[in-house]
């Protein structure tokens, strides 16, 4: 069972308290994005479920248990990447299952696969600063995919790329999860990202930071079949998905209003 | 003189005016001993100091040729060097991670620091003699705070992106000090290398002026009781030479590294 | 318990413990051996002696203050010559054409190997002495206020020629203030060569200061003296230094104090 709970979970910082009663739960094998205006502690949220960060109140829970320390179980994908600049593209992926403990014929045979999965078929050898950004994503999301975590945690991860090669891993990423669903939390800065990609979307507000509204996106997408529109352009042109997004924009100027008085 | 960015000089000014510098200060050299206006024991004639080199290059002086004494002078700053890096790198890496063992090897490390190199003889020569492990261990003292200094900022200032993926992906300690810490030090560790290398040099230098029987150091110091400036002068040059091409080597080094990581 | 507090607290006790396992293994047991490192008493008495009767022909404070004399002296003259020429050198193109090549003839020389020609200069003397400090700073200076000025961004220079300055105003109103961090950089690894040159030359022969004391106390095998001459370096090395610092913040009011 793998479930994250944000139960009443604050943050402060010295005095600055970045996060006020957050209430959260994410359900087995589902897709949240948590979407807010800058600097409104959803990053926060998401290092607390990592176990790289800890709340002042409340409890963060991954399953039943309490986090308490990072690990395999919940990997994590990085806006900046973080690959291991001096290992190649094959070592960065190996690492995490070195980790395991995971014996080395079976390593080489779960690297292949999820390299074939996320279209890096011959870049083994590679490193890092030889590849592009969206490249070196992939690398990221398949270092974190190849542990077979029963937590995924994605933090903006896309939003140190471009236009174009965000749109492409953002299909890839739809693809990946409908073929190998798992629970998981994304976190962005973009309204449109967020509804293409999740089931249900949270909306945080600005700090003190607390979950404001869910809208529940999956039940509209599976009744207008949005999955088979292969293309996300023709997906973001239907009118259930403008009505989400706009919904969901209203509701964050009203925060970013707010936040100018 | 004009501000720098304009009038920029062309490589044929900047060779000639090399070339000329070069020129001026041998010029003055072989005049100043050639017309008799400085003795030859003050300062010899760039030819008698050149003749010297040769002739030292076949014939022994205080023990030992020319070529003999600058490998005995390398044996023993090799040790030394390899010492110091072989400890302080290792020991800089686990301090930068272990903060127990930072706060006690600091305490005693920042009190010993400012003894310069040197004032390690009088001890060397207490413990050793004249035998091989003084001039190792003023090395050893000469090397090993750059070895150490620069592995610990390397480790300690390693990015916190790379700590938490470690984290995250399930790294334990070790792990996380081999394949992290280590790496991502190299650069640091690479300059900290260089400048033991050279520190290491010239404690080696010191040392055989005092307390050896072989090596470069001890044949100018005999060359000086001997009042054989060119000895002197010769000695001068292979220290410089051999120090020169080791600075080179550990330059290519650093920039190999540099470009391997995708740094240039 | 703050990290501060932890380290200060934890460094205490690494260091208390060194000093009792010292105290122990030279006085309370022959672990070590007189000869070869002396007992904390040892080195109270070695102190004492030096500080009143004298050591070597003079008391502590008569060495201690000639070894400073020749430090000064010559990192001063080392620095005046040295820092100026790089800056000139930094400045113009040409200048740093003629020179560097004969700079870096002499640069790979380490300053000690300058000692024995020193000797057969000037003798055993303080003039021995000054020249081979001075060959010592003067390298380090050189090079830093050459990088110094160098490495002043070139939007500062374009600034000072749009402004109409020339020649040795725009050098003292903009080189020299832009190379400082460096030109300090410079002075201070000019001052720790000149502490170990020093130290260095006075070992291989010398008729006063610290490194005399070394000297003599090797050759009588006190090695309490040994300490406490080495101790009396460490110290001074380090007021020079923090003096250097002072002078370097006055120097700089536009930069953080140095921790």
């Amino acid at each position: 069972m793998s479930t994250i709970t944000f139960e009443n979970v604050g943050r402060k910082f010295d005095s600055v308290v970045a996060l006020e009663k957050v209430n959260l739960h994410v359900r087995d094998k589902e897709f949240v994005a948590i979407v807010g205006p800058s600097g409104c502690g959803k990053t926060t949220c998401l290092r607390m479920a990592a176990g790289l960060d800890f709340p002042s109140s409340g409890t963060v829970r991954v399953g039943t248990r309490e986090v308490v320390a990072p690990g395999p179980d919940r990997a994590v994908v990085f806006q900046q990447f973080a690959l291991f600049p001096w290992k190649s593209v094959y070592d960065n992926i190996d690492f995490g299952l070195r980790n395991k403990g995971v014996p080395s014929a079976e390593r080489a045979h779960r690297i292949a696969a999820v390299l074939k999965v996320m279209n890096l078929e011959g870049y083994e050898r590679s490193f890092p600063h030889q590849l592009s950004g969206g490249m070196q994503q992939r690398v990221a999301i398949a270092r974190a995919y190849v542990l077979d975590p029963v937590v995924l945690l994605m933090d903006e991860p896309f939003g140190a790329l471009d236009a174009q090669t965000r749109v492409l891993m953002q299909e890839e990423l739809v693809r990946l999860a409908r073929v190998n669903p798992r629970t998981v939390l994304f976190i962005t800065h973009g309204v449109e990202e967020a509804v293409y990609l999740a089931d249900r979307v949270a909306i945080m507000t600005r700090r003190p930071g607390c979950i404001k509204e869910i809208i529940d996106v999956k039940s509209l997408r599976e009744a207008e079949h949005w999955n088979s529109l292969p293309r996300i352009e023709d997906v973001m042109d239907l009118e259930s998905f403008v009505h989400l997004r706009t919904m969901i924009w209203k509701s964050l100027r009203e925060e970013k209003v707010e936040e100018r008085n | 003189m004009s501000a720098r960015s304009s009038r920029r000089p062309s490589n044929l000014e900047i060779w000639a005016l090399g070339i000329g510098g070069l020129i001026v200060f041998f010029g003055l050299w072989a005049g100043l001993s050639g017309f008799g206006l400085v003795p030859p024991r003050f300062l010899p004639s760039p030819a008698a100091v050149a003749a010297r080199m040769f002739f030292l290059i076949d014939h022994p002086f205080a023990g030992a040729t020319l070529p003999q004494h600058v490998l005995s002078s390398l044996g023993r700053y090799g040790l030394g060097f390899l010492l110091a890096a072989a400890i302080g790198v290792p020991l800089g890496l686990f301090m930068g991670w272990y903060g127990l063992l930072d706060d006690i090897v600091s305490t005693v490390f920042n009190a010993l620091r400012f003894i310069a190199p040197i004032a390690w003889v009088p001890f060397a020569a207490l413990w050793f003699g004249t035998g091989v492990g003084g001039p190792i261990m003023v090395i050893f003292a000469g090397a090993f705070p750059p070895c150490l200094i620069n592995a610990y900022r390397g480790a300690k200032f390693v990015e916190p992106k790379f700590l938490e993926a470690a984290h995250t992906l399930g790294a334990g300690n070790l792990r996380i000090i081999v394949e992290v810490l280590l790496p991502a030090s190299i650069p640091s560790i690479v300059s900290g290398l260089r400048v033991g290398a050279g520190l290491g040099w010239q404690s080696l230098v010191g040392a055989e002026l005092i307390v050896a029987s072989s090596g470069v150091g001890y044949m100018m110091v005999q060359g000086q009781s001997a009042v054989s400036t060119p000895t002197v002068l010769s000695g001068m040059i292979a220290i410089g030479i051999v120090g020169y091409c080791v600075d080179l080597g550990l330059r290519e080094m650093e920039a190999f590294t540099r470009r391997r990581r995708g740094l240039v | 318990m703050s990290r501060g507090r932890r380290r200060i607290l934890v460094g205490c006790c690494a260091a208390l413990a060194l000093v009792g396992f010292w105290t122990f293994s030279t006085s309370f047991s022959s672990f070590i051996s007189h000869g070869r490192f002396p007992s904390p008493p040892h080195v109270w008495e070695a102190a004492r002696q030096i500080g009143g009767d004298g050591y070597a022909d003079a008391n502590l404070w008569q060495h201690a203050l000639h070894s400073l004399r020749l430090v000064i002296l010559g990192f001063l003259v080392a620095v005046a010559i040295g820092a100026p020429l790089g800056i000139l050198m930094g400045a113009s193109r040409r200048f740093d054409a003629f020179i560097t090549p004969v700079f870096s003839l002499i640069r790979p020389i380490p300053p000690l190997a300058w000692i024995p020609l020193a000797i057969l200069w000037l003798g055993l003397g303080d003039g021995a002495k000054i020249m081979v400090i001075f060959f010592a700073a003067f390298v380090p200076s050189v090079i830093n206020s050459h990088a110094g000025v160098r490495a002043i961004e070139p939007h500062f220079l374009e600034a000072s020629q749009v402004l109409g300055a020339r020649g040795f105003t725009h050098i003292r109103a903009v080189l020299v203030p832009g190379a400082m961090p460096m030109i300090f950089t410079g002075l201070r690894l000019s001052l720790q060569a000149s502490w170990t040159t020093l130290v260095a030359a006075e070992l291989v022969g010398a008729l006063a200061g610290l490194g005399r004391v070394l000297n003599v106390a090797q050759q009588d095998i006190y090695p309490a003296m040994i300490l406490v001459a080495m101790a009396a370096v460490a110290l001074l090395g380090w007021a020079t230094t923090r003096l250097l610092d002072v002078i370097e913040s006055r120097a700089m009011p536009w930069l953080p104090a140095r921790a």
